[in-house]
């Protein structure tokens, strides 16, 4: 029941979220502020709910179903959040923990700091005028902006989306692995002659994971601001497309749908990833 | 132990305080006037007329060239400086004042407010920009409000909606000292929650709230930035319907970047670059700062692992 509450709770949210710019509008130099437009169409978007509809919207000039697209914009979506997350999430257990205590780990970090100074949308972008300039000189193709492109470049929007939560998470953990690296229990467990991998799967791992659990939802949060963005700019069909559309105009009951699809995603991706902790826990920890 | 010297630190404040001198002399410097526009020309070089016409790549006359429309590039900079940098820092200001306000009082109830606990929660996981972006797409393209109070409303509405994360550093902090014992002994001494909130806890925050100041300046240009990315600009966006094309009213920086995003695939690359190369000094500088104030912060509680 508690559920069902969290997902209506959720489900108001986003109206009223998405009913902004029908909320907020400028008449003449006044700024209008009226939520009855919200209601009227939150009303009308529940009605066709029930009626076992989405609705439809504009992708161009075209008039499409909602609920006909939604399920291969959400398969594609999820793609790539999870595979970007689980990056994230391997990347910053091994260099942030397991491999940290190599020197060339450790510059590799410093230049990642570097890195970062740059913000995650920045990055993206630089990372296209890379690609675009690596095939000018080598021919060989990396990027495709088409939609309609093969498969087989799904790895680059995964890779460029990775980047951002790859170097939160990184901080984060790597910050706690000196901080708990330097407690006494560590010295102790070093003194009796424990192997490095038991240390580190033992006592590091285990008093990491709370933190990393707290900062999973943040790498969460960051891994969706950037997928609006590599959506966006890659011409990734994916249920960003309901939101923010190039070619018509804000349209509220696609991106009532859209929203709500990204927040179910990214929970969805939260436990699966919680999952996947669980099971490296029992199998690699606990033996 | 030596004190190694705090390049970051020292090199940030330098580019800061040149950020914030450019804000205030910006649109003065600037070498031509902000409508000035290149038009078509003709020179005639070895006896051949040849035709010159925007965009122009980065010459003598026009240090870092000229946009698609014939607009100097270096002048537009200088003219969106000072809302690149006092929005920013005004934002920042505003919202570590409320935030930390309330992070005071909030985090010295006896009881926990779990209230604030579940707002502080949900909005922890919403990527900030999409609330802000539907907030103020209805109102900022081609609207018929003056700058000025677009840009009020961008920073009205950028520094409440952001309010929340600074509150909840703050509120965990106070959490944390006051179970020590000199706010117990203060208290049994017969002190208010306003002398301990204000003599003996907020002293101790001094050096976090600093960082938190500069780190939400970091968080909020690249707020603007992404922003920009989906043609929302600060003080107000100008709309062309036919070809679309989205200009900044203000120039601002990360408006630039935003509205030149498409030159990236283009020859006239210099268009994007510039802005570019601006913004993200703009954020390295106040991303150094922030490196260098938390190294000094941290230096003497800092440990080596073990392993």
């Amino acid at each position: 029941m508690a559920y069902v509450k969290q997902i209506i709770g959720i489900f108001l949210l986003v109206i009223v979220i998405c009913g902004g710019p029908l909320m907020l509008t400028t008449v003449k130099e006044e700024v209008v502020f009226a939520p009855e437009e919200v209601v009227t169409r939150a009303i009308y978007l529940v009605q066709q709910i029930a009626g076992g509809s989405l609705g439809t919207y504009y992708l161009g000039d075209y008039e499409r179903s909602i609920a006909e697209d939604i399920v291969p914009f959400a398969i594609s979506t999820f793609e790539l959040l999870f595979s970007s997350v689980v990056i994230a999430v391997l990347a910053g257990l091994l260099f942030g923990m397991f491999l940290q205590r190599f020197w060339i780990v450790r510059k590799f970090q410093r230049l990642l700091d570097l890195v970062s100074t740059i913000p995650d949308f920045i990055l993206i972008f630089l990372s296209i005028l890379a690609a675009v300039g690596f095939y000018k000189v080598t021919s060989i193709r990396i990027i495709t902006l088409s939609p309609t492109s093969d498969a087989a470049n799904k790895w680059f929007p995964i890779v460029l989306l990775s980047i951002g939560p790859t170097i939160f998470l990184l901080k984060v953990i790597s910050l706690k692995y000196v901080q708990i690296g330097g407690e006494d229990y560590i010295k102790t467990a070093l003194a009796k002659g424990m192997g490095i991998w038991h240390v580190l799967t033992h006592h590091v791992y285990k008093n990491i994971k709370p933190f990393l659990l707290a900062d999973l939802k943040k790498t969460i949060a960051i891994t969706v601001a950037n997928l609006f963005v590599v959506e966006y700019l890659l011409n990734v069909v994916g249920l960003t497309r309901f939101i923010f559309s190039k070619s018509s105009m804000y349209q509220f009951n696609a991106a009532v749908m859209g929203l709500m699809g990204i927040i179910l995603l990214s929970i969805l991706v939260y436990l699966l990833i919680r999952a996947i902790l669980y099971l490296f826990e029992r199998i690699l920890v606990y033996k | 132990m030596q004190k190694r010297f705090n390049w970051p630190l020292w090199t940030g404040c330098v580019l800061v305080t040149l950020l914030l001198l450019l804000g205030i002399t910006g649109p003065y410097l600037a070498p031509y006037d902000l409508d000035f526009q290149e038009k078509l020309s003709s020179t005639v070089v070895n006896g051949k007329t040849v035709i010159t016409y925007p965009p122009l790549p980065p010459s003598a006359e026009h240090l870092l060239g000229t946009d698609k429309w014939g607009y100097d590039l270096l002048t537009l900079l200088l003219h969106g400086a000072p809302y690149t940098v006092f929005v920013t820092l005004a934002i920042a200001f505003i919202r570590v004042f409320i935030g930390t306000i309330m992070g005071l009082y909030i985090g010295i109830q006896e009881k926990t407010q779990t209230w604030w606990l579940s707002v502080e929660n949900a909005w922890s996981y919403m990527p900030i920009f999409i609330p802000v972006y539907f907030l103020l797409a209805g109102v900022t393209i081609n609207s018929e409000l003056p700058t000025s109070s677009l840009v009020a409303l961008f920073i009205g509405v950028v520094a409440i909606l952001g309010t929340p994360s600074v509150t909840a550093s703050i509120r965990q902090k106070t959490e944390q000292i006051k179970e020590t014992q000199y706010v117990l002994a203060a208290t049994s001494l017969g002190a208010g929650r306003e002398q301990i909130i204000f003599r003996h806890i907020l002293p101790q925050l001094k050096e976090q709230i600093v960082i938190i100041l500069v780190t939400e300046i970091i968080a909020i240009m690249t707020l603007m930035g992404l922003l920009g990315m989906f043609d929302l600009f600060v003080g107000g966006t100008y709309m062309t319907t036919d070809p679309v094309i989205y200009k900044s009213i203000t120039n601002e920086w990360a408006g630039l970047l935003g509205s030149y995003r498409s030159f990236v695939y283009g020859n006239a690359i210099w268009i994007f670059l510039s802005p570019l190369v601006a913004f993200v000094v703009a954020v390295g500088s106040f991303t150094l700062l922030a490196k260098g104030l938390r190294d000094q912060f941290e230096q003497s509680y800092n440990r080596t692992p073990f392993i």
